[in-house]
């Protein structure tokens, strides 16, 4: 990944930390914050200023238990997946509140990445708020403070400055100390019991990670942005000056039944490289005139890490005044050069002392627009992480990296016993969990269910494929459902494309017939390889009786394909198929690629391809995904696809451009109507059911969806004018999550066969959600997607919503298999993705009943 | 969706945006039906900000908003000569409220317009956008990168901005006199104001600059001609195509020559295409080189072997007789492509375009050039 790419993911996964307390640095009174640690790690209330805001909660007395939990949201951060699971959905149902089990499918018994994590039955955890007299602003100081008072040296303990989590009780509910400083000042601080949480509460999840955050840095692993890494261990590749560095994305949860420990194995890519060697690289190649300029535009936007503390940052500028002999003023408001400071600190002594420095802007935490605090980062110590983009397209350099990083089952399964090892030998991470009262337990197993496979219903054949993954071979000599013949339709190409075009032609035209689809000749037009002349070309000869535009494109310069689309989805709307000229010219596979590209013209015209048993009638189910718009003018791009007719094969899209900077969606009522509408046109009737699989949903914004876009959905639902209206079941549908599904054989381990479901104990209590896996991995570990209902009126039973939701994974026409999602939301994808990427404005409603987009 | 109930047009909500208003006053108002009266004579007046315009909603028909009324357009000659600067400027991004520099102006573009004539002048620069905020060269390159992709630093083209700002008030004021009114897009207005304000501080110049927006021109010049408002919807498709993306002689020279479709020069030439291709047709004006880039279709329609249609499925089973043939590279051809014809009518209709059609005679001529299709192969490869 492109350093820019990883800012945007970055910027998707909602602020990666804020899930952490700083509590075994018991660094003596310094005062020293350097400027490149300012505070950047995040703590339960956000930052020190925010600690006299939130000064007077303790007269309030004890609350027990997290009722409300209003408190908890003003005083303290909570982890944004943690407050996810404050959102019950699963007890407004009453056909799922005691099971939500299905029964259909061969039982088979699967390894998870979850471990046990046992609690004695009656523990609590006991929030303290502590206060200083005098007061003290430096965190770290009120936390060594704490930390060193002898009568809290043998409890179990996080702090942040302000708020105190012990897991047993103080004798008394106030509790006056008095300690000193190291400056001889005495310090009285008063502790105070504001609350007892039980196990269940969310706030109890978070200390419980935060226990872990110690627990792997005892085992000399660093928190990276969201996850660990061990730098001891690195796996290099030094063929490509990189080396990985080992880790696990973890985190501590309730899951159905029990708590739960999970682990999934990620890795690091660190480049071998500091910023000064690449500078100095960069010097030699092409001299000092332009070497400023050259630099800053290769540096700019890249993530570093240093490895000191351990810390990524953004290289946004470069100061080539800043000397490292140069002084910085400190928070105590002494000056110090940046030599000594990194030899008193770190112990590092610079060697380049004629190196510029680095600027990067960190974010504010706090929402509001102060000035972001900037930070003065010296080559030398700065690694380049990540890929670059020339990296990225280096097949051979992709391949090694992907050799290392993309584990099997096996290997995944092996590091995950180490890890569960590591913890349970560890001395001090042992003593660390007994303190606290946890035992860490095995790995637990659990048993899913395999869904029968599903036949693919051609126009007069019933298909049973061999794969559900790919049955491409399996129809290949069956017809389509549906579609019109093409008979007038364009190919624009540039002249050198001409000789692939007459051998592809006739391949399109013998695929198509085979499948049942009539491809006419085409007029074609020659123009010179620019893309004003294809644009030209299309205004020129497209009318309103052309059906289709194929344009054979020269390069994959983005140019061409944005400005064909843009024009003929918006402008102009017909279906347009772009091919690059490169694809046809691989000879020895031109009939399947000409079966792919028949495929993807017979679905833009309004084909149906293929359909699978749907058991209930008159179901319409919708796929809604958003996309950020890339010209990145904070505008989110919302897609919907709805099914338009009872077989689920003809799909209505509607898309549409919000300005906010949430993913949450505005405009989902006047789509509903309008997809409501468009069913009763072609079916004299509203659908009696109706199913929503929303995507895109982040970490924390559960409660948002569940209270914004549901009642939208809702509303246009209950206008919708019949007697009866529709039911609506709304899903939220997530690719990302942690747990893995293995089937154990032979005393080895696999990949979980496709139409796997798991919805007991990986699950969550309070939702009523399951897994499935819809996707076939031939290397690698297949990972399953989650789904999550949180609104039923339908009230099918849960086997039904999970074999529904499996059913749909197979009809996304653009992939002759499975794929991970179900196909609507695939769909709603595509076309967001299309729309952010090349067309940045609404497409024509012309097209809405087409799959334009594939 | 249809509005539902009649009652909610933008009238009711002008008035129910009202009422706390008018409470405050302490007036009786419960419902919007009892706020009616009070608002009426304040939804009558003119308030010219560019999103609200309630005048828009009163159906009078004569009505005309300020700033056409301000260009005495009395009559179609008037509006038809009436000249018009659509100016754009683009930024190196744009930096967060908290920053005393919001924008980095760094091209701006112009031109002179009139119904009549067409495009009449255009004005481009590129501005030196000056020094970079400390810590914002990511962001900005980023919002470079992303649009108009003009190098945020070390550009050989940038002029400084006291002369950039000289050069466009000699262009939009050559004459001393009234100061013209400016048009930009309504999207863009906040940023080409900024810059302009910035601009003329840095170079203490003061003259104060009427910035109009061009949704606001299109729905006059239309009342003007047809005494009816146009639809918000209709107004924006009818200045956001993409038809006019990759014309010629559009972009300024630096991002023709770079391929790049954003360029201020090209914003502000596509919005005179724009008014040319759907307002100037309806006063029936011809159209000319001035109003939209005709060079380039008529340049399809002059001989030119760049461009060759083949219309393969009427030569298809020819081919399987004659394996030897395989395309054309003639360039009558092209001339054929553009006659009418039952089959593929031409696409665009352009005014005034001279067809050299040939009727089925062509077809005979190039079924005998058929023939000798293997030598013309060779000599087009």
């Amino acid at each position: 990944m492109s350093g820019r790419a990883r800012v945007r993911a970055r910027g998707m996964a909602r602020s990666p930390d804020s899930l952490s307390v700083q509590c075994t640095q018991t660094s003596p009174s310094g005062m020293l914050t350097p400027v490149d640690l300012s505070d950047s790690e995040a703590s339960f209330s956000g930052d020190v200023e925010g600690t006299s805001r939130i000064s007077q909660p303790c007269n309030k007395g004890v609350s027990s238990g997290d009722v409300g939990s209003t408190f908890v949201e003003k005083s303290v951060k909570i982890r944004q997946d943690c407050m996810d699971l404050g959102v019950c959905t699963r007890e407004k149902w009453a056909h799922v509140r005691d099971s939500k089990t299905g029964s259909s499918g061969i039982p088979v018994k699967l390894a998870t990445n979850l471990f046990n994590l046992d609690l004695p039955q009656d523990w609590q955890l006991y929030q303290y708020h502590v206060t200083y007299i005098p007061d003290l602003a430096s965190r770290r100081l009120r936390i060594a403070l704490l930390y060193n008072h002898s009568k809290l040296s043998n409890h179990a303990k996080a702090f942040d400055g302000t708020i105190l989590f012990l897991s047993q009780k103080l004798e008394e509910k106030v509790i006056e100390l008095s300690t000193e400083t190291q400056r001889g000042e005495t310090v009285k601080m008063t502790v105070t019991l504001t609350r007892e949480l039980p196990s269940s509460s969310p706030m109890c999840i978070q200390v419980f990670n935060i226990i872990f955050k110690k627990i792997l840095k005892k085992l000399s692993m660093y928190q990276i942005g969201r996850n660990f890494y061990k730098p001891s261990e690195p796996v290099e590749i030094p063929q490509h000056k990189l080396s990985l560095w080992p880790g696990f994305a973890v985190c501590v949860s309730h899951f159905e039944r029990s708590l739960l420990f999970g682990a999934d194995v990620s890795y690091k890519v660190l480049r071998n490289e500091t910023v000064l060697e690449f500078m100095t690289d960069l010097c030699y190649k092409i001299g000092t005139s332009c070497f400023t300029q050259m630099c800053e535009q290769q540096l700019i936007g890249l993530i570093v890490l240093t490895r000191y503390n351990n810390k990524t940052y953004r290289v946004d500028d470069i100061d080539w005044s800043v000397k490292p002999t140069h002084t910085f003023q400190r928070r105590d408001g002494s000056e110090i050069t940046y030599i000594d400071y990194y030899r008193q600190q770190y112990n590092i002594i610079l060697s380049d002392l004629n190196q510029p420095v680095l600027v990067s802007l960190l974010k504010s935490k706090r929402n509001d627009n102060t000035e972001p605090k900037i930070v003065h980062l010296i080559p030398e110590l700065c690694f380049l992480t990540g890929l670059a983009g020339q990296a990225t397209s280096d097949f051979q350099l992709m391949k090694a990296v992907a050799e290392e990083m993309r584990l099997s089952p096996l290997g995944r399964q092996q590091r995950l016993a180490r890890l569960a090892d590591d913890i349970q030998r560890n001395k001090d991470a042992r003593f660390e969990l007994e303190t606290w009262g946890l035992h860490f337990g095995s790995q637990m197993s659990l048993t899913g269910r395999v869904l029968p496979s599903e036949k693919i219903l051609m126009q007069d054949h019933v298909c049973q494929p061999m794969s559900a993954a790919d049955w491409s071979k399996d129809i290949r000599t069956c017809k389509i459902l549906n579609v019109q013949s093409l008979n007038k339709w364009l190919i624009v190409c540039s002249n050198r494309a001409e000789n692939v075009i007459e051998g592809f032609l006739s391949c399109l035209r013998r695929v198509g017939s085979s499948m049942g689809f009539n491809v006419g000749y085409p007029k074609i037009i020659k123009v010179q390889e620019n893309t004003a002349a294809f644009l030209r070309a299309i205004q020129q000869h497209v009318d309103l009786h052309v059906q289709l535009v194929m344009c054979i494109l020269p390069s994959d310069q983005k140019n061409y394909y944005d400005s064909i689309k843009k024009y003929l989805s918006s402008d102009c709307p017909v279906p347009s198929q772009c091919v690059l000229s490169r694809t046809l010219n691989k000879q020895g596979m031109m009939m399947s690629i000409a079966t792919k590209i028949a495929l993807q013209m017979s679905c833009k015209l309004g084909g149906e391809l293929w359909a699978v048993e749907i058991p209930l009638k008159s179901l319409m189910v919708v796929g809604i995904d958003t996309c950020k718009d890339t010209l990145g003018k904070q505008v989110v791009v919302v897609g919907f696809v709805a099914s338009i007719n009872p077989r689920i094969t003809r799909w209505f899209s509607r898309c549409i451009l919000q300005r906010t900077t949430t993913d949450i969606a505005d405009c989902l009522k006047v789509f509903m109507t309008g997809a409501l509408k468009e069913w009763y046109k072609h079916n004299h009737d509203l659908p009696a059911r109706i199913i929503v699989y929303r995507d895109g949903v982040g970490d924390g914004q559960l409660r948002a969806v569940i209270e914004y876009e549901v009642p939208q959905l809702l509303s246009s639902v209950a206008e919708s004018g019949s007697k009866t209206s529709s039911r609506l079941s709304v899903i939220v549908v997530r690719k990302k999550c942690l747990p893995r599904f293995f089937t154990e054989m032979n005393r080895t381990v696999q990949n979980a066969p496709v139409g796997t479901v798991v919805d007991s104990e990986a699950t969550r209590p309070e939702w009523y959600d399951f897994y499935l896996i819809t996707k076939a991995a031939c290397r690698g570990t297949v990972s399953p997607t989650h789904y999550n209902v949180i609104y039923d009126d339908n009230g099918l039973k849960p086997d039904h919503m999970q074999r529904l939701t499996f059913k749909l994974c197979h009809l996304y026409y653009n992939w002759q298999g499975l794929i991970s999602i179900p196909a609507p939301c695939q769909y709603a994808h595509k076309l967001t993705y299309l729309v952010a990427q090349s067309i940045h404005k609404e497409p024509n409603l012309e097209l809405a009943n087409y799959l334009f987009y594939l | 969706m249809p509005n539902r109930r009649a009652s909610r047009n933008a009238y009711y909500f002008f008035v129910q945006e009202k009422i706390p208003e008018l409470r405050r006053r302490g007036l009786p108002v419960a419902r919007v039906a009892d706020a009616i009266p009070y608002c009426s004579a304040d939804w009558a007046k003119l308030v010219s900000t560019p999103l609200r315009k309630p005048g828009k909603f009163i159906p009078k028909p004569c009505f005309s908003p300020p700033d056409m009324s301000s260009l005495s357009l009395k009559s179609d000659q008037a509006l038809l000569g009436g000249i018009f600067y659509f100016l754009n400027i683009y930024s190196h991004g744009e930096l967060p409220p908290h920053c005393e520099q919001r924008f980095l102006p760094c091209e701006i573009g112009c031109v002179k317009y009139s119904l009549q004539e067409g495009i009449m002048a255009v004005f481009h620069s590129f501005i030196n956008p000056g020094e970079i905020p400390r810590g914002f060269r990511f962001h900005c390159q980023a919002a470079s990168d992303s649009t108009h992709k003009i190098p945020i630093s070390n550009f050989e083209f940038g002029h400084d901005q006291a002369t950039v700002l000289q050069n466009f008030y000699k262009f939009i004021h050559p004459n001393l006199g009234n100061w013209p009114s400016i048009y930009c897009k309504s999207d863009d207005r906040a940023r080409v104001n900024w810059c302009l304000k910035r601009m003329a501080r840095v170079s203490e110049i003061r003259q104060d600059i009427e910035l109009l927006t061009v949704e606001d021109l299109v729905v006059g010049i239309y009342q003007q001609k047809f005494l009816k408002e146009p639809s918000k919807t209709w107004v924006r498709s009818l200045l956001d195509v993409a038809m006019w993306d990759y014309s010629s002689n559009t972009r300024c020279k630096w991002h023709e020559e770079h391929d790049i479709l954003f360029c201020a020069l090209a914003v502000c030439k596509k919005i005179a295409y724009c008014i040319s291709n759907s307002l100037a047709t309806l006063f029936g004006i011809q159209l000319t080189g001035a109003h939209i880039p005709l060079q380039d279709y008529e340049a399809s329609n002059s001989v030119t072997p760049k461009m060759v249609v083949l219309d393969a499925g009427r030569y298809w089973n020819q081919r399987v007789e004659s394996p030897g043939f395989s395309h054309f590279s003639c360039s009558n051809q092209e001339q054929r492509s553009n006659t009418p014809s039952d089959d593929y009518p031409s696409g665009v209709k352009i005014p005034g375009q001279n067809s050299h059609a040939r009727g089925r005679g062509i077809t005979r001529l190039l079924e005998s050039i058929s023939n000798s299709s293997s030598s013309i192969h060779k000599f087009s490869k």
